[in-house]
């Protein structure tokens, strides 16, 4: 296998992977600005310079040359080369910084360069402490500066678009932003303007960044140039806490990072997936926070006199099995939902099945042209194929609306869905049937019900989702509900805060924790309430059955989608499920 | 070798309106392009083969053998393959190629369509420099009336070779005439150079393989064709033969573009072809091809001749042989401030070290020239000429460090007498 050497370490490489690639791959660091590894290499920041050589190969011997000691003759290129665009090739001798003056002086003088024009304010800038400019100039770069003069002045507070911002002085010309909307998200809307040192991306007169996909171009700048408009100034990354999740709004089961401060999602970042969604997502799916933080349902209720009014938890248990008691199980229309994790809609099957309710149904979410060909998909939700490989029976929302509006139904449970507020049948559908509402958010559907059950979101549990691909991947709990303590779930991320804070200091706070349990949960404490069997003490638990009772989902656990961002669910597993 | 003084002009001979195509045709017009397409020893090879032993170097700057890059073409795969003919030229100091866009275009038709027959090419660009409007307009009446001759498009002279040929006018960037970003400016994006590998004869235009010739060396092709390699080489200096157009600026009596062979003395050129210094003053500098090259100092002049290899033992390059004569009033600080000016205002921003350096430099040697610079400040001119050079995708960096450094060099004692007394220890 052909061979490279990387600071007098020998490794093996396969393919032509570009130098700087490969030293990444083997857990070595070199600083770059512009190389990223989903986009073309356009070497334009200088940073990643090494020394490169490769061995004089003597075509009469068929052999090396080699020096008096042995060694091979290696014939150095004679300038600094940019590691990003350098293939490998056999033999090849790279110095890095770590064995090579020449290159720390490069990387250094490199560095002196950017920041000559770059204003010097990290404690004001927004993207201070997750910086590559910040980090890399801390490590490899000059002490002070020997410029003495005015820096350049650009443009600052450019509205690019409705969802990005521009400050000019910042930006580095690294053209990252500019290659992801020429080669990713295909717009073409940003270009770099003037020239020199007056550069800076800019879109065409007249024309606006609107691309749907264009906050992707703020995580890739590497330094704060570009800020999302939603997002700049409200939080510090190191009072965040950051943790994997799911996107929840389409079903491509895009992968992101959760940014938690204080109990709320300060911000919803992509998570790189190669299989699903890359480096990438779409804006709209960033604003999910939203539904995350704001008009959370905390605590039961209960419709009294056509009021609803708040009760405890022991109440609404009570009231959900005195009712399922007066209804045959034939009168009562069990609705799961693609919105719902995959153990939610199990247990909620289970619990229904004991009780002699045979069918579950769902109605799908699909907006026929929402999607394109990239992240965004037609589907609004995340788990359709989670309901269809349980078994359940499909509906479009309009066919759904006439089964509840059946006259045999006399009791509908609702999972996570606004059924409502979606338009599958109208308020009045409900009436005089008795409705659980099981869900996340106040809505329509939660107005119109008898009881109403808080449940927790993909930011509260563990809990898996399958996606349009039939990919089975789970989120961890990001966010504490009234429940649930960051300090005791082994699984939930530590920040900073949480490492060092007390609760004396004065930016720790309980607020903003909803009073809610996983809808798993609620169903099996009604069962022991009852004396029942279903002992679930965990989602993990209830996947693993999942896991040994439904052949699609063999093999499955939390352990391997975690290793393995997420399994694939085996095709010829997979149910057709039932359509009506 | 034939002295100067007897040498008649090729490029631009003395034959009144030679740049209407019948008067060209009658002195013995696009004849060479009728050889190498009827004869049937003048396969592409050979005419490839030809120029390269002519030793043609390039007139662009690089001074590469001609021949020798068409060679690197790959062969023909039933793909398009492009010429671009820089005419560019935006060195400042340099103004050559629009005598023969003025005087003799068709000479250089000729010459690119034959470069074009030795590599198979589909299309010829011929790239112009914007502010070029008038030379633009000629060359577009050259190519039309040549069109009409039935010497470029489909089947010419009857042959089976298809050749097309268009006139692309820059926008004003002296770095679209880098040849990387020359071939970016062509394909209508941003003139940014690009990152070689891969070289342009492997993927240029539109991916395609195309070669980058200067308009002044495809011009020589034809009289290469005519009279052989042989006799080529025979013009000149050894290592860089052939017919050179000197444009000659700056403190002489007569300033203009010359052509005379290649290898001149710097000096005859100055005194006997130029008509001496302006004012009988001395010499103090000479920038020998265009501003990027390091200058000269005018007491080492003699015996310097104006080719690649005797320039390169002096200290300096061809480049375009664009030369530009300062005298002995000149302010070197002055002058090295505005060539920095010039390379800040121009570098593309692509790269680190150009984009910023060139800046530094400018603001530097403003603080110098305005009387308000130290003497540590010579010191980190020169390192910032270091950390420039040889750090970039294309040479903009170097060239723009290569004036200051030299000048530096060269001309200290100017430099240090604009500084203050500095209260530090000289780095």
């Amino acid at each position: 296998m052909p061979e490279i050497f990387i600071d007098d370490q020998r490794f093996e490489f396969e393919g032509n992977p570009k130098v700087l690639q490969f030293v990444l791959d083997q857990g070595l660091e070199l600083p770059f600005f512009c190389y990223h590894p989903s986009l073309s290499i356009p070497a334009n920041c200088r940073q990643c310079f090494v020394e490169a050589g490769t061995p004089v190969f003597n075509r009469e011997t068929n052999s090396y040359e080699l020096d008096e000691n042995g060694d091979r003759v290696i014939r150095w290129f004679p300038k600094l080369m940019t590691s990003c665009s350098l293939e490998a090739t056999d033999g090849m001798v790279i110095k890095t910084h770590r064995s090579s003056e020449k290159v720390a002086r490069g990387q250094k003088d490199t560095l002196e360069f950017i920041l000559i024009n770059h204003p010097l304010d990290c404690p004001i800038c927004d993207q201070a402490g997750e910086c590559p400019l910040q980090i890399q100039t801390y490590k490899y770069g000059p002490e002070g500066s020997r410029f003495e003069h005015k820096k350049v002045h650009k443009p600052k507070r450019v509205q690019l678009g409705p969802n990005v911002v521009l400050d000019a002085e910042r930006c580095i010309n690294c053209t990252r932003c500019v290659r992801f909307t020429d080669e990713i998200s295909k717009s073409k809307q940003l270009s770099i303007v003037s020239r020199g040192d007056k550069n800076y991306p800019l879109t065409a007169p007249g024309t606006e960044f609107d691309d749907p996909y264009s906050l992707n171009t703020v995580d890739i700048c590497p330094v704060g140039a570009l800020t999302s408009t939603d997002f700049r100034f409200k939080a510090r990354v190191w009072e965040m806490n950051q943790t994997p999740g799911i996107d929840m709004t389409g079903s491509k089961g895009t992968n992101i990072d959760l940014w938690v401060r204080n109990n709320l999602v300060m911000r919803i970042t992509p998570r790189y997936n190669p299989d699903v969604n890359d480096h990438w997502m779409p804006d709209e799916a960033r604003k999910d926070y939203r539904r995350i933080n704001e008009n959370r349902i905390s605590r039961p209720s209960i419709k009294l006199d056509g009021e609803q009014v708040k009760t405890s938890w022991n109440n609404a248990m009570l009231t959900f099995n005195e009712e399922t008691g007066k209804v045959k199980p034939s009168e009562i229309l069990v609705i799961g939902s693609p919105h719902a994790s995959v153990e939610d809609n199990y247990v909620l099957s289970k619990f229904f099945n004991r009780l002699g309710v045979s069918d579950v149904h769902f109605a799908n979410d699909i907006e026929k042209g929402r999607g394109d060909d990239f992240l965004i998909t037609d589907d609004r939700a995340p788990n359709a194929n989670g309901c269809r490989f349980l078994g359940f029976t499909e509906h479009d929302p309009a066919a759904l609306g006439k089964a509840v509006s059946a006259s045999g139904v006399k009791m509908v449970v609702i999972l996570g869905d606004d059924l409502i507020g979606r338009g599958a049948f109208p308020a009045e559908a409900v009436q005089g049937k008795f409705t659980v509402f099981m869900g996340t958010n106040n809505c329509d559907t939660s107005n119109a019900a008898n009881l109403v059950v808080p449940i927790t979101c993909s930011a509260e549990h563990a809990a898996s989702y399958i996606n349009e691909a039939g990919r089975i991947q789970r989120t961890i709990p990001a966010k504490e509900t009234v429940y649930t303590s960051r300090r005791l779930n082994l699984e939930m991320s530590l920040g900073r805060l949480d490492h060092f804070a007390t609760k004396f200091d004065n930016w720790e706070s309980d607020d903003n924790k909803v009073d809610c349990i996983p809808a798993w949960e609620f169903l099996i404490r009604l069962v022991q309430e009852t004396g029942g069997d279903l002992t679930y003490t965990s989602s993990r638990e209830i996947m693993d059955e999942i896991a040994s009772a439904i052949d699609t989902f063999s093999g499955v656990s939390f352990e391997r989608m975690d290793d393995e961002y997420g399994i694939p669910l085996k095709k010829e597993n997979q149910p057709q499920g039932k359509t009506v | 070798m034939q002295d100067w003084r007897t040498y008649e002009p090729l490029l631009i001979p003395s034959i009144k309106d030679l740049h209407k195509i019948d008067v060209y045709e009658k002195n013995g017009g696009y004849q060479q392009l009728k050889k190498v397409l009827s004869d049937k020893e003048q396969t592409p090879e050979a005419v490839t083969n030809t120029v390269k032993n002519a030793n043609l170097r390039g007139r662009g700057g690089a001074g590469f053998n001609a021949g020798l890059k068409w060679s690197f073409m790959p062969k023909p795969d039933g793909g398009p393959r492009y010429i671009a003919a820089n005419g560019d030229e935006s060195e400042p100091g340099t103004f050559k190629d629009r005598m023969i866009f003025e005087y003799n275009p068709h000479l250089f038709i000729e010459g690119a369509l034959i470069a074009a027959y030795a590599m198979s090419i589909d299309a010829v660009y011929v790239y112009i420099r914007g502010e070029y409007r008038s030379w633009i307009t000629m060359m577009q009446k050259a190519i039309d009336d040549a069109y009409a001759k039935g010497y470029i498009g489909k089947g010419i002279m009857g042959s089976k070779m298809n050749c097309e040929m268009y006139v692309h006018m820059g926008a004003g960037a002296y770095i679209c005439g880098e040849e990387s970003s020359l071939m970016e400016s062509l394909e209508g994006k941003r003139g940014y150079p690009r990152v070689k590998p891969p070289f342009p004869a492997q993927k240029g235009l539109w991916g395609r393989p195309t070669t980058i010739n200067n308009i002044e060396t495809l011009a020589n092709v034809p009289l290469i064709i005519k009279n052989g390699s042989e006799w080529f080489t025979s013009i000149g200096a050894k290592g860089h033969p052939g017919p050179v157009l000197y444009g000659i600026s700056g403190h002489v009596n007569r300033p203009g573009v010359y052509e005379y062979p290649s290898g001149m003395l710097i000096t005859e050129l100055i005194n006997d072809v130029c008509g001496g210094v302006r004012g009988g003053k001395k010499i103090k500098a000479v920038i020998p091809g265009g501003s990027s090259t390091p200058p000269l100092r005018g007491d080492s002049l003699d015996g310097v001749r104006m080719d690649a290899d005797s320039l390169r033992d002096a200290g300096s390059m061809m480049g375009t042989a664009g030369m530009v004569i300062l005298d002995e009033d000149t302010d070197m600080v002055d002058l090295v401030w505005r060539i920095s000016h010039f390379y800040h205002h121009e570098s593309c921003g692509q790269c680190t070290p150009c984009r910023d350096g060139t800046g530094w430099l400018e603001k530097t040697l403003l603080k110098i020239k305005n009387g308000e610079g130290e003497i540590r400040d010579l010191e980190l001119l020169l390192d910032i000429c270091f950390q420039m050079e040889g750090r970039t995708i294309c040479a903009l960096a170097d060239a723009a460090a290569w004036p200051v450094r030299y000048s530096v060099a060269r001309f200290r004692d100017e430099f240090e007498a604009r500084c203050k007394k500095s209260i530090y220890a000289v780095a």
